[in-house]
């Protein structure tokens, strides 16, 4: 085997890769071969690093050297400087802010340091295309483990004891999980993997399937192995092509070198795993419909009891697991569960992988351990608000989850907090509102997501969201009574209580919250006809100031309606009765004379 | 069955491990609302309406999904689920257009009946008034979405009883719809069998037969009779509808049965038309080419005058319906064949006769040589030979589309037809001969009964030679490759109760029905009543007729009658055969409850009879129950019955007519033997 000098990191998640991450390594290896450098530097494609928002990201080894937004005209001077020179090219690293300095190394960017990754061990670091990289990162060490030393009960206990709990929202524990299908006795048992990832701004699932597909499939070998299941299912939404090409390959390469299939590392298991493509529904993540959908039917949940793990896929014992719990898998049985539960609160063990996004600087994916507060992970990691704005909320646990706003900054992360809190864990989706986010807005956007994505069996989720929905559209858009307020709460407790499966019993979560803890915010907008945060359209006038216009007319020339008049003697006014509220105005004008009310 | 204790709002009720909360609840006259849930049907737990309160649960469940647990203390009366009820009910009616004095469910509709239930007398919610579409494609039914409430019935019973499969969801959330086919309006569909199950549970107006919109809903009727349909040999159990002396509406009855309260288009549209059918009155005589009225006395007396001559010179004869009752059919045999000697044969005799002398070595062993039609639900494999069930007995059809399509059953065709169940047949053969032809059967016996030899035969040499050989004659005669052969043959032995669907074509040769049984024997398709053999036999009561009008050669065809006696329904066409043969005969008597032409013209005398809606006694059918036909409406004063007739007769005949000796036909084809025992038949 060749060994290198140095190896450099090209990131190649989707989001890397949108920005052009494949351009990027491309021009290096010609670079590098211009320079006879082919034979010391290996470029090397990996998964995503999480921190998206700076991407494409470059990483040199040994150094670690972090370059972030490079872009192909940025490789000679790479090449040049860094591999050739040894000289950091300091005006591609990464700045906190203005005034601070750059950070040179991946270990003391501040979005790094206070992760802790576990699901993510391997996601930046290895090419996802290649096992033995995994393997060379202890990858499948725990399927040996397992299949030569310990019997399905311990492997179950290992789990019990590290006290890892459902990723993908609910928060079942994973061990009891197990155990209930193990039990179930029949001849015939599935493995499934849930990365049908739906929520809106989530992408941990993704990240781990791109970035590191093996750990996914040597956790639900484990599994199959602990329950007894000889047959396996990823089933992985449409939308994530490149996710579904790196696990075809991780599975056909995992054939290959007998870890998967007839007869593995030699045992008498097997384990063959199968691939199923989600049409896009977002109810399939729900795993009652995602059976359903498995079987060709149409995906709709189905009431428990039966139970999947006693009745689940095509009438047969099943245990469904999201993919980062699956990922957390290898870590728990190299390292032992106790070592996992060291890690975070008492009822909420090890780490959890969120996707931060919205008025955040760092948007990305960060995993950190339990009972961290949310006030870390926006300020610390996230590296605080936009333009230094005030934080108003965070939706945590995607749309089905609740606005907390700044009184939880300091609230440790658990299942049970948040709970407690209105909102849930979710599958790790971290919305960031500022200022002038409306809460009012907010909730009408998730539920028009779950809305939309309401599968239509259960007459609460099908029937009930569609008049909360209504209910919010007349408040946004000035038509609101108070009475309204009774109603919505009325009916978001009654769709909670009733509905058939989870995305029905959360949907209201988003309108609940909202209503307990910007209820003031909703009164505005029913009596005073205004929206706070000036962001409902209805609800807002866009306005020149007579005083800071100097007549330019820049904004009645860029105006969509042509509903602004004036001239160079007389003042511009904008005529509110076509007046679309797209905002251009306000946007280009140089002197700030255009203001929303 | 372990019985359990349950608490429903304080009444201490009984029921059985294995029960739903809500059947316990039904078993103990506690009432839970339900909306989605109908009986017999797979519950889903949609409606929301069921749900109950479980102490120490912190969920509310759905009464209709959840298994009852010993010690359940369970609510269904609280306020909270009164509301919950209530707004899900206004949300309904706010979601699409439910305006009862626009809908003709109105008073049937269980989701007015609901809402009177819960006091819901305003909706709080605003109507949506989506346009929905109103699919009005079909010819019988109508389907308004805007009236739908997604129960989702409509497309369980299409899938789990008549396994067409032709309903389905389209769209998500507040916009979906129910769909046929890919997207299809109702009347382009190319798998619905428009039988009408979909109208019949449809809970509020949205699927509904057009003709019954204007005669009558359910609630203005004046009665419901449970009878059974005649049309075809399944002899379905009906429940009509009453009004003003006419059948306004026919359904299946006992959702929890088999057949899951499911008819066929003929039971649905022909029954409840004929009640509305031209009728014969009274009596009448032909004169050149007219008829005129004529006295019972008068066209008695001329019948008994022509019969008397022609009987004695063996040239009289009396053609039935098997249509008709056993009772009636007892009476027929005991005057025409027993007292006065003449020929006797049913409309159908051909197909009968074949299955009468093809069954018989096996009858003979004490065997019954058929079984229930709806064991087809119980079998692993459907063998279909010859028939098409869809036009031969629907129902059945049903049945083996459901076999295959929820209970994972395998199927094989068989036949000289194109396979009509292209598509879900796991082999289909078209032979190069015809259905009449044995040799098939019999090489594929014979291919079974070496397999199974060389399986036990350790040495198996002799035993795997005759396999291959015989393998090779299968493929030859059935004009497919050794492939397909082989995977025919081992679908048939590997099968644990495999069932034999014999259509009707089958029968005009004895030895094939033989030969079938035969194969029956070799696959080891026992079942607890009989052989695994479902016979398509033409007609309602055509099992009925085996012992006591088919006669025991073929005389229709022959030289024509001098007298001839003909008895029909009216229900299903003559056949030509039949046709003309009375029109060959010298003197017909032609009784029939309608003027079905071209019948009519060829009588001579044409007496009345009441219609099967006006008449009672029972059916022999291949479900293999004798099912009571029930009068439903009372027939005409002048209309007379059938003994009255040919007691009439009789007297002018100077006949003494004994009592009938005919048995019922589950004492004809008795199982006093059991089929495991069945011996083959020489062919």
């Amino acid at each position: 085997m060749p060994t290198y000098r140095s190896h450099v990191l090209v990131c190649g998640g989707t989001g890397c890769m949108a920005g052009g991450s494949q351009v990027v390594q491309a021009r290096l290896k010609e670079e590098l071969a211009k320079k006879g450098l082919d034979k010391e530097i290996l470029v090397v494609q990996t998964g995503c690093h999480g921190m998206c928002e700076m991407g494409p990201i470059v990483v040199v080894y040994p150094e670690g050297t972090f370059y972030t937004r490079v872009t192909p005209d940025d490789v000679r001077e790479l090449v040049e400087e860094h591999l050739f020179k040894g000289r950091i090219v300091e005006r591609l690293l990464y700045k906190p802010s203005e005034k601070m300095e750059s950070v040179k190394h991946y270990n003391e960017l501040p979005f790094y340091a206070k992760q802790h990754r576990i699901a993510l061990r391997n996601c930046g670091y290895i090419n996802p295309e290649n096992i033995e990289e995994y393997i060379s990162r202890d990858g499948y060490q725990a399927l040996a483990k397992v299949l030569k030393e310990m019997s399905p009960d311990d492997v179950i206990n290992e789990i019990k004891i590290s006290g890892l709990r459902g990723r993908g929202g609910g928060g079942f524990p994973t061990g009891m999980k197990w155990e209930f299908c193990k039990k179930s006795v029949s001849d015939k048992k599935y493995t499934i993997c849930n990365a049908d990832e739906g929520d809106p701004g989530a992408f941990m699932d993704r990240s781990i399937l791109e970035g590191d597909p093996h750990s996914v499939l040597e956790g639900m070998a484990i599994g199959a192995y602990a329950m007894g299941a000889n047959e396996g299912y990823i089933y992985c939404r449409a939308e994530y092509p490149l996710a579904i090409k790196r696990l075809k390959g991780a599975i056909a390469q995992a054939e290959e070198y007998g870890l998967l299939g007839k007869n593995i590392m030699g045992t008498n298991f097997s384990f063959e795993l199968h691939i199923k493509e989600g049409a896009g529904a977002f109810v399939c993540g729900e795993e009652t419909a995602l059976m359903a959908s498995i079987e060709g039917e149409r995906g709709m949940p189905r009431p428990r009891p039966p139970f999947p793990a006693n009745k689940g896929l095509w009438g047969k014992p099943s245990n469904i697991n999201n993919v980062e719990t699956w990922a957390n898998v290898n870590p728990i049985i190299v390292n032992g569960g106790d070592w996992y539960a060291s890690m975070g609160t008492e009822k909420s063990k090890g780490t959890k992988v969120f996707a931060l996004t919205g008025k955040v600087k760092n948007t990305g994916l960060v995993e950190v351990p339990m009972g961290i507060t949310i006030r870390e992970i926006i300020f610390d990691l996230g590296g605080g608000i936009i333009n230094d704005k005030q934080f108003k909320a965070a939706q945590i646990g995607g749309p089905s989850g609740g606005c907390l706003t700044a009184e939880h900054l300091d609230l440790p992360v658990s299942y049970e907090s948040l709970t407690g809190a209105g909102a849930i864990m979710g599958s790790g989706g971290l919305v960031i509102m500022d200022e002038e986010t409306c809460m009012v807005d907010v909730a009408k956007f998730f539920l028009e997501f779950t809305q939309a994505e309401s599968c239509g069996k259960c007459v609460p989720c099908r029937e009930g969201t569609k008049q909360m929905l209504l209910t919010l559209d007349r408040i946004t858009s000035g038509k609101g009574v108070m009475e309204d307020l009774d109603k919505l709460e009325e009916l978001a407790l009654m769709v909670k209580d009733s509905s058939l499966c989870g995305l029905g019993q959360t949907a209201p979560n988003p309108v609940l919250t909202t209503l307990r803890y910007f209820r003031d915010e909703y009164e505005a907008h029913i009596k005073d006809k205004k929206c706070p945060a000036k962001a409902c359209a209805a609800l807002i006038q866009y306005l020149v100031s007579p005083d800071l216009c100097r007549k330019c007319g820049l904004c009645a020339k860029n105006c969509p309606v042509n509903c602004i008049s004036g001239d160079r003697q007389t003042p511009y006014v904008v005529d509110q009765s076509k007046c679309i509220k797209c905002g251009t105005c306000l946007e280009v004008c140089p002197f700030k004379a255009i203001r929303k009310e | 069955m372990k019985e359990i204790m349950l608490s429903f709002d304080g009444k201490e009720c009984k029921g059985t491990l294995g029960d739903t909360i809500l059947e316990v609840a039904q078993k103990n006259d506690v009432y839970i609302p339900t909306l989605c849930y109908l009986k017999g049907l797979s519950p889903i737990g949609a409606c929301r309406l069921c749900v109950v309160e479980v102490e120490k649960n912190p969920k509310l469940l759905t009464s209709c999904t959840t298994p009852a647990v010993e010690g359940m203390v369970v609510h269904t009366k609280t306020e909270k689920l009164h509301n919950y009820r209530k707004q899900i009910l206004e949300l309904l009616f706010a979601g699409r257009n439910h305006f009862c004095m626009y809908c003709s469910q109105s008073g049937d509709c269980e989701l007015q009946r609901l809402a009177i239930e819960h006091g819901m007398d305003a909706v709080r919610y605003p109507f949506l008034y989506a346009p929905f579409e109103n699919d009005a494609t079909h010819p019988d039914l109508m389907m308004d979405h805007n009236r739908c409430v997604l129960c989702l019935r409509c497309i369980r019973v299409c899938a789990e009883k008549v396994g067409a499969h032709t309903l389905d969801l389209q769209k998500r959330g507040w916009a979906a719809t129910v769909c046929a086919d890919l997207g299809q309006k109702l009347g382009d569909s190319s798998t619905c069998v428009s039988c009408g199950a979909c109208a019949q549970v449809c809970p509020t107006g949205t699927i509904s037969v057009r003709e019954f919109a204007y005669r009558g809903k359910r609630k203005d009727c004046d009665a419901v009779v449970e009878s059974v349909c005649p049309l075809c040999s399944v002899g379905c159990k009906i429940k009509t509808y009453v009004r003003t002396g006419s059948i306004a509406r026919v359904e299946g009855t006992g959702t929890e049965s088999p057949d899951g309260g499911q008819l066929c288009h003929m039971g649905r549209w022909w029954l409840p038309e004929s009640t509305e059918r031209e009728r014969v009155t009274v009596p009448m005589i032909r004169e050149g080419a007219h008829f005129r009225e004529a006295s019972w006395e008068e066209a008695l007396a001329l019948i008994a005058e022509k019969a008397k001559p022609a009987a004695a010179a063996g040239k009289a004869g009396a053609l039935v319906s098997s249509l008709c009752t056993d009772e009636e059919l007892s009476l027929f045999s005991a005057f025409y064949r027993d007292a006065l000697k003449v020929d006797m044969d049913t409309f159908d005799g051909d197909i009968l006769r074949g299955f009468i002398k093809g069954f018989e070595p096996f009858r003979a062993q004490g065997v019954r040589p058929f079984t229930g039609a709806h064991n087809i639900l119980e079998s692993d494999l459907v063998v279909n030979l010859c028939a098409n069930a869809q036009d031969e007995a629907p129902v059945v059809a049903s049945y083996m589309r459901v076999a295959v399509l929820r209970n994972n059953a395998k199927m094989i065709y068989a036949g000289d037809m194109a396979d009509p169940f292209l598509g879900l047949s796991d082999v289909s053969v078209r032979f190069n001969g015809q259905c009449n032809d044995a040799s098939f059967l019999k090489e594929l016996t014979n291919c079974i009964m070496a397999l199974a030899e060389s399986e036990v035969d350790l040495d198996g040499r002799t035993a795997l030679d005759s396999y291959k050989l015989s393998l090779k004659k299968v493929a030859e005669l059935a004009g497919i490759t050794d492939e397909t052969a082989g995977e025919l043959v081992k679908l048939v032995s590997a099968a644990k109760k495999p069932i034999f669907v014999l259509g009707k074509n089958l029968a005009k040769n004895p030895a094939v029905i033989t030969a079938a049984g035969n194969l029956a024997i070799a696959a080891r398709s026992f079942f607890e009543d009989g052989l695994g053999i479902v016979p398509l036999v033409a007609s309602g009561n055509s099992l009925g007729a085996v012992n006591t009008c088919v006669s025991e050669k073929p005389w229709l065809r022959g030289e024509g009658k001098d007298f001839l006696y003909v008895y029909s329904t009216g229900m299903i066409p003559e056949d030509e055969d039949s046709l003309s043969a009375i029109s060959r005969s010298g003197f017909s008597v032609i009784q029939t409850p309608y003027l079905v032409r071209p019948l009519v013209n060829l009588a001579d005398v044409l007496l009345p009879t009441p219609a099967w809606f006006e008449r009672s006694g029972h059916f022999c059918t291949i479900e293999g129950e004798r099912r009571r036909l029930n009068v439903i409406v009372p027939p005409q004063a002048e209309l007379k019955g059938l003994s009255s007739i040919l007691e009439g007769i009789a007297r002018d005949l100077g006949l003494t007519v004994g009592r009938p000796e005919s048995a019922p036909c589950e004492q004809f084809f008795v199982s006093s033997v059991s089929p495991e025992l069945a011996k083959m038949a020489a062919l």
